[in-house]
């Protein structure tokens, strides 16, 4: 070892050393945090690593940007490897893989070096171009700052061009000293044919010098910047659920009975250790508020923000809380952040909270929960997750809400309905019908097959009504024996839920969940998406266990098994563009049963696609509870989608959903469309043979 | 044979049309016990003696004047106090109208006499010397029979409930000097606003006609307004939903929370009919409905509806009205 | 400021009510009961006034039977100190009667202000704080559609028929607040787990003699079908003809 390597040494441990110690700090800021159990399912874990991580498939969901990316990845990941025996040539000089692999595999090695190098340096000249020619809208807003996209591309381009003119200056300084493989340093290296061997040897120490510093030096500004995804975003998607549906798509269980001081979240250490962990993995890449329906509409909620804020207000009270000695080097670099938390006093920035002094009211009132977020990060960020806290803190720790939203919930308590209808009202719709209601059959003994749970759109809206009616003509034409609860039904409380009511929520729900219990309830179809998602996968928390399926999915069952008696001529020919519901779609991967439905019931249907469908599909407007709030700022969301799905050329807009209707009805009467909104159900049901008087 | 003491009230130097319903109600009530005589008392400024005319032609035996300059504005007390002094007198019931003043003294000259009250009566009988009322309870819809046991009894009874009946008696009157100094009102009235000059109250007119969210915006209750105008002897009213968005004051609320009227006519012209809105006018006599959708729930409660545009059927019906009321 | 709120547990004023068996009262079955309407409006107006005021105690009482005591915690969560449960378990519509079991419990506490619904809308008389004031003794405004209170005097205005009127009065006093003074707030769940703790005391209701009792209850008589007489303006003269010859109204 010479001098040399001992300096080397040195850098090395003290880079090392430094590098530790961050990761030690915001390992703590972190588990300032609430705990949280995310080790179950280590294989399904793994595999999203695996796909979600490893094989970039969310990232890829946009073409060029992704592959773009996958390039500076699967190279980063490649290139690693030479990185280490790099740095172990840095100590014990000499040293190379050419000792530990057979030669055929190291000459791929080489091979493999040279070739993302280039192609790394490639995507890299992309990128900035990309930035600073095309500049795509979601790089910009929520105070981006540039500057760190910019200083991680030039080192990681620096860090290319390093690696391949050291090589290029060594293969003048010893000729022949490197092999056919490494192609592109030879090439470098022929462009600089003529120099004199001694200074060429200088260029080579000065480049591997130059790209020893990058690497240690880019490895200890990632904690000070957005690339310190690169070190927790694998984890990220490790510990997280978002891909998966269904049940993993249910909010937080919430345990009331405990003595909290708190109920919700106001603050980081509110959140959980994986909230603060998605904090870290954040890329401010923006897709997540490209698809925002609130963020494309002009509200000021944007998704990128909410996690940004989290991540700023953790490094910001992180070190007051923990007594962090390293302050001297808080985030005061790249993040215009920093700069700002550098202006509050230490008693001023503990007297701030997140909920207020970085994330508002207005944009937590403004999402729609459509997990559109969520479904498009690359990183398995769950930024509803952290808008669903600070909303059940704002009800249950504050009582602030729009005021709009007050009769609901008192409604809710009196009436067992978000809206004042006499909950005598309730089966109206079913007069002349026949159905028979749990309590009729159970004083005969008697149990149907499936409970047909209504809701409450369903049994009191006058358009909604239709589709109760239509869903339950199929239902007796295919001879289903099903029930209704009639007037013991009653609002599941899942808008209370949505809207942060945890405690309301609760109520319903457990005196439903009684009701079911009572009479023995096996399975329920419903026609409502937020009924199905309620019942079928939040309400295991409360402990009630139910089979149950929403009504596109039990008539398509019901058409395959040829059950229904539809007409047989053609039917109309309408073209058709279907909406997907999010709780459908996205929270339950719901999306061909209701098209093959459409196809089944019309056999010349013309199913057009908007530009934004399935699990890309843009939200009506209705859900996270927004269908009982005014909407007073920007464009309506449900005009939004009418204009897209009008663009289709489409004659109907079918619908799955009874707020999905709503919306769409007024989105196309707010433009004097006369397209018509029907459920597939009314579709359906208008082709059952006893229809035929049309 | 028991007497009736009734409280008629005015405002200002002028009696009521509340005033001459309760003497009716007394009236009834006196004949329900076998026939005694209505007295009716009257609290007002200076100069309302020579009102008191219509209260005898109604069927008060003897009119109980008692003017002082502090009954310029409400003295709650010292006519709570005048009443009860007098009702000491062997009167077998206080009845009083169930008008914000009534409601008021009511309970004051209850307590006085430490009798019973009944108020919002629509119906009296008598039989012996238990005295039996209704009364709407539950926002109008239960209808609550009561036994009032006690003499004194003090009865209150709803505006519209009792018709005027002409029924002349004597009306002898006799002057008396409150029974407590006006001027030491331990609740003072330092203004009264008046509502808009002319504007017949909702309570005391024959017809009215109200307005709901159908017409789209407050600029529209001209037409209601119009309409009420060529009728002649019509208030305007509205629903919560109106008033609530601020295009008509809060006293022309029509509803449960707001005023209950009986009128003979009532026109509710782009109202639903939500159940609020009907307990408060569900007892007019006739209902006249007007509005474009068919399956508003106002239907069911009108006597006669159009179904159409507000803004071409209202003005159609100003033009039939005023030319139905020139022939007259 | 020590202020009292006497407030009523009623039905869901929504509800379509159905005679009870004996006849005598409606079918509770099924019917959900809540804070009466005006009860709340005077339980937020009480609670603004003791925020305006500064330090102070708000102490709501109510006469019922024991589910009244749920009301109770109620107006505990939206704000109230402590609660007064006077037990009486049978329904009474003597509002003379009720004022004396209040105004027998008020007595013995000095408060500064006592407030109530202008009416409860059950029995709907109005008859219970204008009594309780005058058994107390003190000056008592009706209908309160706005109200202050600064240096132990109070300002109000009240909605006659077509007018208002502005008084104003000294304290102690009683009130009986109209709607649309305030909008009664939504109790966070924080306030209503710290409402279970709050001190609520239960004594009997000391009502004396009930002289006004309920012989008989029924619904209203069903108003015969009307009929739509036509579409646009076209049906008018008709209607004015109906209105002249057979409702006889014009």
């Amino acid at each position: 070892m010479s001098i040399e390597n001992v300096v080397f040494l040195f850098v090395l441990i003290v880079a090392a050393g430094f590098f530790a110690l961050n990761v030690q700090r915001l390992v703590r800021y972190m588990r300032l945090g609430k705990a949280e159990h995310r080790v179950d399912r280590s294989f399904h874990r793994i595999w999203n690593v695996l796909r979600v991580g490893i094989a970039q498939t969310r990232i890829l969901r946009e073409p060029v940007a992704g592959a773009m990316h996958a390039m500076i990845f699967w190279g980063f990941m490649v290139l690693t490897a030479g990185t280490i025996e790099f740095l172990i040539a840095g100590v014990f000089p000499g040293f190379s893989y050419e000792r530990l692999l057979p030669t055929t595999l190291y000459h791929g090695y080489e091979l493999s070096q040279d070739g993302f190098a280039v192609l790394v340096l490639g995507a890299i000249g992309f990128a900035y171009f990309r930035r600073l020619v095309l500049r795509p809208r979601r790089l910009d807003g929520d105070n981006i700052e540039h500057l760190d996209a910019y200083l991680i591309l030039g080192m990681i381009g620096s860090l290319m061009l390093t690696y391949l003119l050291a090589g290029g200056f060594l293969s003048v300084a010893r000729p022949g000293s490197l092999e056919y493989t490494r192609f592109a340093s030879l090439g470098i290296g022929g462009a600089l044919q003529g120099m004199d061997p001694d200074a060429a040897w200088v260029g080579y120490r000065v480049n591997w010098w130059a790209h020893a510093l990058l690497v240690l030096g880019f490895l200890n500004y990632l904690p000070y910047s957005k690339h310190l995804h690169v070190a927790s975003s694998l984890f990220n998607v490790f510990f997280s659920n978002t891909s998966w549906k269904g049940e993993f798509a249910a909010m937080r269980p919430m345990d009331l009975e405990a003595d909290a001081e708190k109920f919700g979240a106001a603050d980081v250490e509110d959140l959980t250790w994986k909230n603060l962990l998605d904090g870290y993995s954040c890329t401010e890449c923006g897709r997540c508020t490209a698809v925002c329906p609130a963020n494309i509409t002009g509200k000021p909620l944007s998704p990128r923000k909410i996690v940004v804020n989290a991540r700023m207000r953790l490094m910001e009270k992180g070190p007051l809380v923990t007594g962090d000695r390293m302050e001297f080097l808080r985030p005061m670099l790249v993040h215009g952040e920093g700069a700002a938390a550098g202006t509050r006093t230490a008693e001023q920035a503990l007297e701030n909270r997140l909920l207020d002094n970085y994330i508002s009211e207005e944009e937590l009132w403004a999402c729609t929960s459509c997990r559109a977020c969520v479904q498009e990060c690359p990183v398995s960020i769950d930024q509803l997750d952290i808008i669903n806290e600070m909303k059940r803190f704002l009800v249950l720790s504050e009582s602030r809400f729009p005021e709009e939203v007050q009769p609901t919930f008192e409604s809710l308590e009196r009436n067992g309905s978000p809206w004042a209808f006499n909950r005598a009202d309730r089966a109206q719709w079913a007069a002349g019908m026949n159905i028979p209601t749990m309590a009729d059959l159970h004083a005969k003994g008697e149990r149907p097959d499936v409970l047909f749970w209504v809701g409450c759109m369903g049994s009191f809206d006058d358009r909604a009504k239709k589709i109760t009616v239509a869903f339950a003509r199929i239902l007796q034409a295919a001879g289903v024996r099903f029930a209704i609860l009639g007037q013991e039904e009653h609002c599941h409380g899942d808008p209370a839920r949505r809207l942060g009511n945890e405690y309301l929520y609760q109520m319903l729900a457990k005196d439903t969940i009684e009701t079911l219990n009572r009479y023995d309830v096996l399975t329920v179809v419903t026609s409502c998406p937020h009924c199905f998602h309620q019942m079928g996968n939040e309400f295991p928390q409360l402990g009630g266990n139910y089979e149950v399926i929403h009504h596109s999915t039990y008539i398509e069952r019901l058409l395959q098994e040829n059950l229904v008696p539809l007409q047989t001529d053609e039917g109309r020919r309408l073209t058709v563009a279907y909406h997907d519901s999010c709780y459908l779609g996205r929270y339950n991967d719901v999306y061909d049963a209701p098209r093959e439905t459409l196809r089944r019931a019309l056999p010349v249907v013309n199913l057009v696609e908007p530009p934004r469908t399935k699990d890309r599909g843009l939200c009506c407007g209705a859900g996270g509870g927004r269908m009982f709030m005014e909407e007073r700022t920007g464009k309506r969301i449900n005009a939004e989608r009418v204009e897209e799905l009008l663009a289709t050329g489409a004659d109907a807009i079918a619908v799955a959903c009874p707020f999905c209707m709503t919306m769409m009805n007024d989105g196309a009467k707010a433009r004097n469309a006369s397209v018509e909104v029907l459920d597939i159900a009314e579709v359906v049901a208008d082709r059952l043979q006893s229809s035929r008087s049309h | 044979m028991p007497n009736i003491l009734v409280f008629a009230e005015g405002r200002g130097a002028e009696l009521r049309k509340v005033a001459l319903e309760a003497v009716t109600a007394g009236r009834a009530l006196a004949d329900a016990l076998g026939g005694g005589e209505v007295h009716a008392l009257v609290a007002g400024p200076p100069g309302i003696g020579g009102k008191v005319g219509p209260l005898g032609q109604h069927g008060a035996d003897v009119v109980i004047v008692c003017e002082h300059a502090g009954f310029a504005t409400y003295a709650r007390e010292a006519i709570a106090a005048t009443l009860a002094e007098r009702a000491k007198g062997g009167y077998r019931a206080v009845v009083l109208p169930f008008s914000s003043q009534g409601r008021d003294l009511g309970p004051r000259v209850a307590v006085r006499l430490d009798a019973p009250l009944a108020a919002d009566v629509i119906e009296l009988a008598a039989a012996g010397d238990v005295i039996t009322v209704k009364h709407p309870g539950y926002a109008n819809k239960v209808i609550i029979t009561l036994e009032v046991k006690g003499s004194p009894a003090v009865l209150s009874v709803r505006p519209s409930a009792f018709t005027p009946k002409e029924n002349a008696k004597a009306g002898k009157v006799e002057t008396i000097a409150p029974a407590a100094d006006p001027g030491a009102e331990r609740v003072k009235v330092i203004e009264v606003i008046e509502g808009a000059k002319g504007k017949l109250d909702l309570g005391e007119a024959p017809v009215i006609i109200a307005g709901g969210r159908g017409l789209k915006g407050p600029e529209h209750f001209k037409l209601i307004e119009d309409l009420a105008a060529a009728f002649g002897n019509a208030a305007v009213g509205a629903t919560r939903a109106v008033t609530d968005e601020g295009w008509r004051p809060h006293s022309d609320q029509i509803g449960q929370t707001g005023r209950q009227v009986s009128p003979t006519l009532y026109v509710a012209v782009g109202i639903s009919g939500a159940i609020q809105h009907l307990a408060g006018m569900r007892t007019s006599k006739t209902i006249v409905a007007i509005n474009k959708d068919p399956e508003a729930p106002i239907f069911k409660v009108a006597d006669y509806g159009i179904v159409g545009d507000v803004f071409e059927v209202v003005p159609a019906l100003t033009t039939a009205i005023q030319e139905a009321k020139k022939g007259h | 400021m020590k202020i009292a709120v006497c407030i009523k547990r009623t039905p869901d004023s929504e509800s379509r009510f159905k005679i009870a068996a004996t006849g005598s009262g409606i079918d509770e079955a099924g019917l959900k009961f809540d804070m009466d309407d005006f009860a709340s409006y005077a339980v937020e107006v009480g609670l603004q006034l003791n925020e305006k005021q500064g330090p102070g105690e708000v102490t709501v009482f109510a006469v019922g039977p024991d589910a009244v005591q749920e009301t109770l915690r109620k107006a505990m969560s939206m704000g109230a100190d402590k609660a007064v449960h006077l037990k009486s378990d049978a329904p009474v519509f003597d509002g003379i009667a009720v004022a004396r079991a209040l105004a027998t419990e008020l007595k013995a506490a000095a408060f500064d202000l006592v407030l109530f619904g202008k009416y409860a809308f059950d029995t709907s008389g109005g008859i219970v704080g204008t009594a309780t004031a005058e058994l107390l003794g003190v000056p008592c405004v009706t209908a309160a559609s706005k109200i202050e209170i600064a240096g132990g005097k109070g300002t109000a205005r009240r909605e006659l028929e077509g007018a208002g009127e502005m008084v104003e009065f000294a304290l102690p006093a009683v009130v009986t607040i109209d709607e649309g003074i305030a909008r009664p707030r939504y109790p966070s769940l924080k306030n209503i787990m710290a409402a279970k703790k709050k001190p609520l005391e239960t004594k009997p209701a000391q009502l004396g003699e009930v002289r006004v009792s309920v012989k008989k209850m029924e619904l209203p008589p069903d108003r015969p079908p009307g009929r739509v007489i036509g579409n646009g303006a076209a049906a008018v003269p008709e209607l004015v003809k109906l209105l002249q010859t057979e409702a006889k109204v014009l």
